[in-house]
């Protein structure tokens, strides 16, 4: 039958020329549709990747009560390496961070920290800074330092994470729901427009019935044309993303004023489209099979 | 090659359109159906295609049972049998030959063995230097034709046909009957409904008369008989 196929895949294709003004509002619908989808779905993967720095960047800052000894803080670092959450724990004495602040805020001026040079204005803060293997576990953890003796205060900056997981939930529901409509939207179309071709062709499906045509035979036209109008619909706007990809997620990410130290690990256009492409154009073929499927099982009694 | 064992087919409404037909065709025969109008005529030719499956009786072609079969095997055992309508059925947009070679298509002919029967089907109704025509340009006569060109090209044992020349003038119908009749030389059983005395009067066939259903004449070499 492979004689057969292709002939019928052309005769998809005339159904879309002929039937061209529909096929055109399908593919526009489905275009636009994917688009969106490749918008959010870039969006999702740069907060994603964000998130992900952040995690790795931020830490806890233990403080310790004024005047503890050494051994104490020893001590206290081997309690909190204990817990399961904690990957990695770092000491900074006094004299570091004295050293590290002066770097960043006096390295234009050094007169100015000179005069600061008998007498550590940071002698208290010596330190520990923890990793933890997941944002989510940071506030457990926190809470179990804080409990431990000698420890005079824990700062956790995850302000910043949880601004942008909430952010990006939210990307996620609206992506999810403006792409579910369309594709409603899309389904419909594509539908109607393969109906039309069907109607058009009436009297040629009857023919052919009578002559000896498979039931699938007489689907295949209409089986490609949904194909095709999907296929074409998802690929336009994977195109046009792909080669707008760096102005536009530049733009939105700029828009939204992300840090620019996490710019610099965001994914490429290559990473994104390593999943982006497949994924649209499964959902356009699907979208497509989907549309023309529906009215051929409704207008089509072969 | 046709059989039908005490056939009835009754619509929704009304009289049964074919009434216990018993009926033998043998392989090579030509044969006329003849009746008034409303006798059962086409309700036959149905039957036979398997556009309708019969209310009562046993109907066999080419070693089919049509009453039991199932779904999938229909197109396969129609593509042992060709049709031409009254009407011409042609598709408008296509060329005299894309319009043969479609029936070749949806049997899935391969475009080698497609290029070689399309011709040739044309060539023996009389249409090989028409092939790039639309159906619009064609006479009557000649679009028949056509349509007896892609009935045959797909090599069926049967041709059935519904007043193939319902609307020809004469002169074209007899030709017309004329091609039927060198079909049928070829080896082709050939069943032709037809209105027309005249015709069934010139070829001296086997002559089947219908009457609101039932068959009340069948010989062979017969006439047109009103009775
Ligand atoms: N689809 C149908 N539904 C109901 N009655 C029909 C249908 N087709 C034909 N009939 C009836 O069946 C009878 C035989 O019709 P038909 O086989 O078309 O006769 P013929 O072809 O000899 O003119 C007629 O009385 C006709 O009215
Ligand atoms: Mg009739």
């Amino acid at each position: 039958m492979i004689n057969g196929f292709f002939y019928n895949i052309r005769q998809g294709l005339k159904n879309i020329w002929r039937n061209r003004m529909f096929s055109i509002a399908s593919i526009s619908t489905m275009a636009a549709c994917i688009f969106i989808f490749g918008v959010f779905f870039s969006l999702l993967m740069n907060v994603n990747s964000m998130v992900r720095t952040l995690e790795e960047e931020v830490g806890i800052t233990v403080l310790f009560d004024e005047g503890i000894s050494e051994e104490r803080i020893q001590k206290i670092g081997e309690t909190i390496k204990d817990n399961e959450h904690v990957i990695d724990i770092k000491y900074t004495s006094a004299e570091e961070a004295w050293e590290k602040f002066k770097k960043e805020y006096f390295a234009d001026h050094p007169e100015y920290a000179d005069s600061f040079s008998e007498d550590n204005p940071l002698a208290n803060s010596a330190s520990f800074t923890v990793h933890v293997d997941q944002v989510e576990n940071q506030a457990t953890v926190v809470t179990y330092i804080e409990r431990i003796k000698g420890v005079r205060q824990v700062n956790h900056s995850d302000q910043a994470v949880k601004t942008l997981m909430n952010f990006n939930s939210l990307l996620t529901v609206i992506s999810m729901v403006i792409v579910i409509i369309l594709l409603v939207i899309a389904i419909f179309l594509i539908s109607n427009t393969v109906s039309v071709g069907i109607n058009v062709r009436r009297q040629e499906i009857k023919i052919m019935k009578l002559i000896g045509a498979t039931d699938s035979f007489v689907r295949e036209p209409f089986v490609v044309e949904g194909a095709v109008i999907g296929l074409v619909g998802a690929l336009i706007p994977l195109l046009i993303l792909f080669f707008a990809y760096d102005k536009l997620i530049g733009m939105l990410l700029n828009h939204f004023g992300v840090l620019n130290n996490l710019a610099s690990s965001l994914p490429t256009v290559y990473q994104i489209f390593a999943v982006l492409l497949p994924i649209g154009l499964v959902l356009g073929l699907g979208i497509g099979l989907i549309g023309s499927a529906l009215t051929i099982r409704r207008h089509l009694k072969v | 090659m046709i059989d039908l064992d005490r056939v009835s087919k009754s619509y929704e409404r009304g009289q049964p359109a074919v009434r216990d037909v018993s009926l033998h065709v043998n392989k090579g025969e030509f044969v006329f159906v003849v009746g008034a109008s409303g006798s059962g005529k086409s309700t036959l030719i149905k039957l036979l295609l398997r556009e309708l499956e019969p209310t009562k009786g046993i109907v066999t072609v080419n070693g089919y049972v049509l009453n039991t079969m199932k779904r999938k095997t229909v197109p396969y055992y129609r593509r042992g049998i060709g049709v031409v309508f009254q009407d011409f059925q042609l598709l408008p947009d296509r060329t005299v030959y894309e319009n043969v070679a479609f029936a070749q298509h949806v049997v899935g002919t391969s475009g080698r063995l497609i290029k070689k029967n399309v011709p040739e089907a044309l060539r023996l109704v009389g249409l090989a230097g028409k092939y790039r025509s639309l159906p619009r340009q064609l006479s009557g006569g000649e679009q028949q034709r056509v349509v007896i060109a892609r009935a045959i090209v797909n090599r069926p044992s049967i041709l059935l046909a519904d007043e193939p020349t319902g609307n020809l003038d004469p002169k074209n119908s007899y030709e017309i009957m004329k091609l039927f009749e060198e079909i049928n030389n070829r080896g082709t059983t050939v069943l032709v409904v037809t209105h027309n005395r005249e015709l069934v009067n010139q070829f001296q066939k086997r002559v089947i008369t219908m009457r609101s259903g039932v068959i009340v004449h069948d010989e062979e070499e017969g006439g047109y008989t009103d009775d």
